[in-house]
């Protein structure tokens, strides 16, 4: 298996590959009582991507997140406020854009009748570019030489997956938005395609992906940006969102338990002789120097897992936005 | 990249036009051969019959004469139905049926604009209906020279006839076309078209077929192809102007429309 690499590398540049500001999308639903109705797809998303960077794009169905990128690749056209990828606006510069991003759409359909050799050759033939990555692509996600040439109608789920994950790099373009792209794939391939990520970012590639699989956000993207009802409610480093989630803190003493009262971010929930549990939110040290030299028997604390932190953001008391204002451009990224 | 594009797209229809083709070289063939066998025999007889002889002029079409059999032949529901498949099936399925089947999205992805793909379809339905209708032309002509009534023909006023056929097939693909950049689905789309082009060809029968209805003809697309007195020499420029028009009027729509519409996820 050859890695990925391209065949040239992409010059350092200091703009961010996509910047969106203020992006609103509202979609008329009809008239009522002389006035036209309108339903918010999406209001003043504000988020950039940086030259490099494995972005993550969160939300359950209908937050918006497939709005937001048909509107980067020119499939619709934003209400309000404005995006640039590559530095090009998307409502007036689309095909450059679309010259140098690959797309991986959710759920993709192909040609049914072609091969899918000929769909990938046909795909390539539209970019008007070589294919450097497309050999070491099929090798990895083990697409066989006799399964290229087989009618796609005959492929399975994740076979179709495959070969969209490959339309969508083959060209090596210097940004790829791929919509759920680990959708249908066994964990098998879902580890080779976090390899390809891993490589995409080694070569200074950008890659800006939405994703429902909590767990592999967290473990690939450098940054995420989490939506709720068409708004950004989140958008900073992993580590950052994982550092802001309460932690459940659970301490057995022999005997008393220490008072933690003064201890930075803790909440103390329950007190009884031997246990102590509590939340804490930010970083442990305090409140390990507050338990040094006490008789402590076991200690846990939850580890921070990313889908904690977006369930509590969607929790019904939530705020609209997380504390600590606009995000700060690739502050704390891997 | 345009090559590419045109060059699939004439794939994916390379059956239907062969087929098509393959119709209308039969077809052709068999007007001058009825008019040969039957029309000049009966034609005399029906004429000078007032009950029968309004229905001697279907489409501007009859069986009395080579040019009347051609031009029956051009309006007959079996060639407009062919031709048909080209103007109205090619467009619908080349926007809305790939819109409706989600790979619109993975075409548009690429550096290929909207409009690139409406000049792609419009390239590849003129070159297949310039074929068909050739076709049609071609098998006429052999028709008459097999039914020995080749003298009846203008060989040199058939460009005409073909031209003013393309411009009408034409006319219908760029509604077709209207209607396909318009919807999301392939229903409203192609049924937008065929009562448009049913509605027209209606009008046009029942104009033919009823003489207080003639008005009706006029708001016809068909009644201003007149075949028969095409090929008998005598051509309108106002009926081209006309067809042209709305034919322009309806690539008008798509190319302006096609650009702004959004394109939502596929349901």
């Amino acid at each position: 298996m050859g890695p990925l690499v391209p065949p040239s590398p992409v010059p350092p540049t200091r703009s961010p590959v996509i910047a969106i500001e203020g992006l609103g999308k509202r979609y008329p639903t009809g008239r009522r009582g002389g006035h036209r109705d309108e339903v918010v797809a999406l209001d003043s998303l504000t988020i950039d991507v940086q030259p490099g960077e494995i972005y993550g794009f969160l939300g359950p169905n209908g937050a918006g997140k497939s709005t937001a990128i048909r509107i980067l690749l020119g499939f619709l056209h934003p209400s309000s406020g404005r995006a640039r990828v590559l530095g090009h606006d998307v409502v007036r510069d689309g095909l450059r854009i679309r010259a140098r991003t690959g797309y991986l759409p959710a759920g993709i359909d192909l040609y049914d009748t072609m091969t899918g050799a000929d769909l990938l050759d046909y795909l390539a033939r539209l970019y008007g570019q070589p294919t450097p990555l497309r050999a070491s692509l099929t090798d990895r996600l083990e697409l066989a030489a006799a399964d290229l040439r087989r009618p796609v109608r005959d492929y399975s789920r994740g076979m179709r997956q495959k070969v969209g994950i490959i339309q969508a790099l083959q060209h090596d373009p210097e940004l790829a938005i791929l919509d759920e792209p680990t959708e249908g794939l066994d964990p098998l391939m879902q580890h080779a395609f976090y390899a390809i990520l891993e490589e995409r970012r080694q070569a200074g590639r950008s890659v800006f992906f939405s994703s429902h699989v909590l767990s592999e956000v967290e473990r690939v993207c450098d940054r995420v940006a989490i939506i709720r009802g068409g708004r950004l409610v989140a958008a900073s480093s992993v580590e950052q969102l994982l550092a802001r989630r309460r932690r459940h803190v659970e301490l057995r003493t022999d005997g008393d338990v220490p008072d933690l009262r003064g201890v930075p971010g803790l909440s103390v929930t329950e007190v009884r002789p031997g246990l102590l549990r509590a939340e804490l939110e930010g970083d442990v040290g305090p409140l390990l120097a507050a338990i040094a030299g006490w008789p402590v028997r076991d200690l846990l604390i939850e580890p921070a897992r990313l889908e904690e932190a977006f369930l509590e953001l969607y929790s019904p008391d939530a705020p609209a936005t997380l504390p600590g204002g606009p995000p700060d451009p690739r502050a704390g990224a891997r | 990249m345009i090559g590419a594009l045109l060059g699939r797209t004439f794939a994916a229809n390379r059956v239907r036009i062969i087929g098509c083709t393959i119709a209308l070289l039969v077809w052709g063939a068999v007007m001058p051969l009825v008019y040969a066998s039957f029309g000049r025999q009966y034609g005399s007889f029906i004429r000078n019959n007032p009950l029968l002889e309004q229905f001697t002029q279907f489409g501007g079409g009859d069986m009395f004469s080579l040019s009347g059999a051609m031009a029956l032949g051009f309006v007959h529901p079996f060639a407009i139905t062919v031709m048909g498949i080209i103007a109205v099936g090619m467009p619908i399925l080349a926007i809305v049926g790939e819109r409706q089947r989600g790979t619109l999205e993975v075409l548009l992805s690429r550096p290929v604009s909207r409009r690139a793909l409406i000049v792609v379809v419009v390239v590849v339905g003129i070159t297949a209906l310039a074929l068909l209708l050739a076709a049609q032309l071609v098998s006429n002509v052999v028709g008459a020279y097999v039914a020995g009534v080749q003298d009846e023909l203008s060989v040199r006023r058939l460009p005409l006839v073909w031209a003013m056929g393309l411009l009408l097939f034409g006319a219908i693909m760029a509604i077709a076309l209207a209607a396909s950049v318009s919807f999301d689905r392939v229903m409203p789309a192609l049924g937008v078209t065929l009562l448009i082009v049913l509605v027209s060809y209606l009008f046009e029968v029942i104009g033919s077929l009823w003489p207080e209805m003639r008005g009706l003809g006029d708001l016809s697309l068909f009644h201003y192809v007149r075949t028969k007195e095409l090929l008998e020499g005598t051509f309108r420029p106002t009926d081209a102007l006309l067809i042209g028009g709305v034919m322009a009027a309806a690539l008008a729509w798509a190319w302006f429309v096609f650009p702004r519409r959004d394109i939502a996820a596929p349901s």
